[in-house]
C-alpha cells in the first residue's frame, strides 16, 4: 500500500517540479550560450537570462517548502482528507509517503540544481580548478582509510535523517495548527515556533549541564593524535544523529497520534 | 456476521457537544435503510464513526463484527456530502486510484455508468461542474462491491432525472449481503427504495420502523411522519 | 405504469398493480414474470418491498414460482376471472358509495349509466 501512495505523490507533485527542473536547465544552457558569444549587443539579454536562472534556483527551493506544506494540508486535512482516511492503509503511511517524496524532491532539487549551475559554469579553467581541487582531496582522504568512509556515511545519513526531521517537524506544525478552527495558519505557525523554542530550551540545558565535559573533551582533543581526532568527528557526527532522529521520533509520533486520533474534517 | 453495522451505547463528545447520546443500533445485511434526521442531530458523526474518521468517546461501533481499521475499509464504500476527489485528476485517473486501493472495484460497471450518464472520462475533475463532480463520485463509490455503503446526500446536488437513475442505481446494486445506509433531507424522494428507516435527534435515536409499518399504522408517507416529528 | 401513492403501504400497493396487470392482461395466465430486481428497479422500490409482495400473491395463488426458472402467472384461469371480478366489484361497490354520497340512490344511478351508454354510441 505505501508503494501506492508513493505513486500518486510521485505524480501528484511531478507536474510542479519537471517543468521547474526543466525551464532551470534551458536558461543554464542559454546562459552559457550568452557567455561564450560574449558580445556586448547582447549585454541586456544575458542580464536578464541569468537574473532568470538565479530567479528559478530560489523558486526551486521555495517550492520544495510550499509543496511540502500544501501535500500534507490538502490531502489530508482538506476535503481530499475524506478519500484519504477511508483509504484501507494505516495513518502513518500517509505520512511515510508524503516525507519520503518531500525528501526526494529536496535531494533532487539541490542535484539538478548543481548539475544546472556545473553545465554552465564548466569550461577549460574550472575543470582545470577541479583536477587540482581532486589532486589534493582525494589522496587526504584515502589516508583517513575506513574512518573516511564512516565518516562520508554518517553526513549522508545526517543530511537525510536532517531533511526528514525538518519535514516531519512541519507536518506536526500543520497537524496541531488545523486542530484550531478559525485559526489554523497562526497556530500553526505558533506551534512551529514553539516546537523551534522548545529545541532550543533542550540545547542549552544540554550545553549547561555538560558544558564542562564538552569544553574539557575538545581540549584534549587538541593534543590528542590524528586517529583520535578522527574517531571524534565520527562520535559528535553519530550523537548529532541521535539528537535529530530523536526529535524526528517525537514530532513523527505526534503527528500519527494525532491525525489517528484527534482528526475532525468540517 | 448476520449484523453489518452495530453500535452498543456508542457515547461520542466533542468539547461543547455531546454529539452521540449512547446510541444502540443493528442494521443486518441486505437492507436499505434511510438515515433521517435534522441537521446537527448526530447522522454525520455516526457516520464518520463507521468510517473509522474519528474514533468514539466510550461504547463500541461494529462494521462485520469489527472495530473500524483498516479491514472494515475495505468492505465499507463511503460516499461523503462533499467531493474528496483530487482536482487535478481526470476521471481514469480516479478510476484507476480506486482499482489500486480497493480489491473489489468493478472498474466495467464504473465505465457502464459513467457512459449512461454522459460523464466523459477524460475530463479533468477540476473543470467539471459541481453536479458532474458528484455524479462521478457516487459512480465510484457504487461501482465497489462492498458490504456497507454509506451515502450521505447522494441525491442533493444532482437534477431530477439523475436522481431516477441514481435510485434505480442503488435498487439495482441491491445483493442480500450488502447495506446501504441513506442519510439524506430528501425522503420523499428515496422513502419508496427504503428498507427501514430510523429518526435520529440530538445524538439519540428517535425511532426505527419499517417505512411500510408508518404507512399503515399513521397513514402518512416517512416524509409527512418526519415533518411533524421535527417541527421546528 | 406504476403509481405509487405515498400514504399508503407500499407492497399493498404493489399487490393491486401487479393484480391489475394479471387480469388486464399485460401478464396473461402462464407467464413468466420478470426477476424480484427487474420488477423493483422498474417500480422504483426496494427490492425486499416488492419480494414481499409478490410472496403475497403467491400466497393467494395468483402466482406460482419454479425454483430454477422464476415466477409465473397461475394457469388456472378461473382464478384469475375470480380475481378480475372480484377487483370489478370493489370499483363498482366504490362507485355506487360515491354517487349515494352526492345524493344519487340505486335506481338513479343505473339509469344515469344507461343514458350515458346510449350517448356514447
Amino acid at each position: 500500500m505505501l508503494g501506492k501512495l508513493l505513486k500518486y505523490e510521485i505524480k501528484a507533485t511531478s507536474r510542479t517540479f519537471l517543468p521547474m527542473y526543466a525551464l532551470l536547465i534551458v536558461f543554464a544552457l542559454l546562459n552559457k550560450f550568452f557567455m561564450a558569444v560574449n558580445a556586448d549587443y547582447l549585454r541586456i539579454p544575458q542580464i536578464i537570462a541569468m537574473s532568470v536562472f538565479v530567479v528559478i534556483i530560489v523558486g526551486i527551493c521555495v517550492m520544495t517548502l510550499i509543496v511540502t506544506i500544501q501535500r500534507f494540508n490538502k490531502n489530508l486535512l482538506t476535503d481530499e482528507g475524506y478519500l484519504s482516511f477511508t483509504l484501507p492503509v494505516k495513518a502513518h503511511a500517509h505520512i511515510d509517503s508524503k516525507m519520503i517524496v518531500s525528501l526526494m524532491w529536496s535531494l533532487l532539487s539541490v542535484i539538478v540544481s548543481f548539475i544546472a549551475i556545473f553545465v554552465m559554469a564548466v569550461n577549460e579553467k574550472t575543470i582545470q580548478g577541479i583536477h587540482e581541487f581532486l589532486a589534493q582531496a582525494v589522496p587526504a582522504f584515502n589516508s583517513l582509510g575506513a574512518s573516511g568512509y564512516v565518516i562520508l556515511l554518517e553526513g549522508i545519513v545526517l543530511v537525510i535523517i536532517a531533511t526528514l526531521g525538518s519535514i516531519v517537524t512541519i507536518y506536526a506544525a500543520i497537524t496541531i495548527g488545523n486542530m484550531s478552527s478559525k485559526h489554523k495558519l497562526l497556530a500553526g505557525l505558533g506551534a512551529y515556533l514553539g516546537f523551534g523554542i522548545i529545541e532550543q530550551i533542550v540545547a542549552s540545558v544540554i550545553i549547561t549541564s555538560f558544558g564542562g565535559t564538552f569544553q574539557r573533551y575538545f581540549e584534549s582533543l587538541n593534543r590528542a593524535t590524528m586517529s583520535a581526532q578522527i574517531g571524534a568527528v565520527q562520535l559528535v557526527m553519530l550523537w548529532m544523529i541521535l539528537y535529530t532522529l530523536f526529535f524526528g521520533a517525537l514530532y513523527y509520533i505526534l503527528t500519527n497520534w494525532m491525525l489517528q486520533r484527534k482528526l475532525n474534517l468540517e | 456476521m448476520e449484523n453489518i453495522l452495530e453500535c452498543q451505547n456508542l457515547v461520542k463528545f466533542f468539547p461543547g457537544c455531546l454529539a452521540l447520546n449512547s446510541v444502540n443500533l443493528t442494521v443486518p445485511r441486505g437492507k436499505i435503510v434511510g438515515l433521517l434526521g435534522p441537521n446537527g442531530s448526530g447522522k454525520s458523526t455516526l457516520i464518520k464513526l463507521a468510517n473509522g474518521l474519528i474514533t468514539p468517546t466510550s461504547g463500541k461501533i461494529l462494521i462485520n463484527g469489527m472495530e473500524p481499521g483498516i479491514e472494515t475499509k475495505k468492505i465499507v464504500s463511503y460516499l461523503p456530502e462533499r467531493t474528496y476527489l483530487n482536482d487535478w485528476m481526470t476521471v481514469n485517473n480516479m478510476i484507476e486510484f480506486f482499482c489500486d486501493f480497493y480489491e473489489n472495484f468493478n472498474k466495467q460497471k464504473a465505465y457502464e455508468m459513467l457512459k449512461k450518464l454522459g460523464v466523459d472520462p477524460a475530463q479533468r475533475l477540476k473543470t467539471m461542474s459541481k453536479g458532474t463532480k458528484e455524479k462521478v463520485q457516487l459512480i465510484l463509490v457504487m461501482s465497489r462491491e462492498a458490504e456497507l455503503y454509506l451515502l450521505d446526500e447522494p441525491i442533493g446536488g444532482v437534477d431530477p432525472a439523475a436522481r431516477d437513475y441514481i435510485l434505480d442505481t442503488i435498487i439495482g446494486n441491491y445483493n442480500e449481503n450488502a447495506s446501504i445506509i441513506i442519510s439524506t433531507h430528501l425522503i420523499s424522494d428515496v422513502e419508496k427504495i427504503l428498507d427501514g428507516i430510523i429518526f435520529i435527534n440530538k445524538g439519540s435515536i428517535v425511532l426505527t420502523s419499517t417505512v411500510d409499518d408508518i404507512r399503515e399504522h399513521e397513514n402518512k408517507s416517512v416524509d409527512t411522519l418526519f415533518r411533524e416529528v421535527f417541527k421546528c | 405504469m406504476w403509481n405509487l401513492k405515498s400514504d399508503r403501504p407500499i407492497y399493498s400497493q404493489l399487490i393491486e398493480q401487479i393484480e391489475l396487470m394479471i387480469v388486464s392482461g399485460i401478464y396473461p395466465a402462464g407467464a413468466k414474470l420478470p426477476s424480484v430486481r427487474d420488477l423493483a428497479g422498474d417500480a422504483s422500490v426496494n427490492p425486499n418491498t416488492m419480494q414481499r409482495a409478490l410472496a403475497q400473491l403467491e400466497n393467494d395463488g395468483l402466482l406460482f414460482s419454479q425454483r430454477t426458472s422464476g415466477r409465473f402467472v397461475t394457469e388456472d384461469v378461473e382464478k384469475i376471472m375470480k380475481t378480475k371480478n372480484s377487483l370489478a366489484m370493489g370499483l363498482i361497490n366504490e362507485f355506487i358509495e360515491n354517487m349515494s354520497n352526492l345524493g344519487y340512490d340505486r335506481n338513479q344511478t343505473i339509469s344515469l349509466i344507461e343514458n350515458t351508454a346510449e350517448e356514447e354510441k
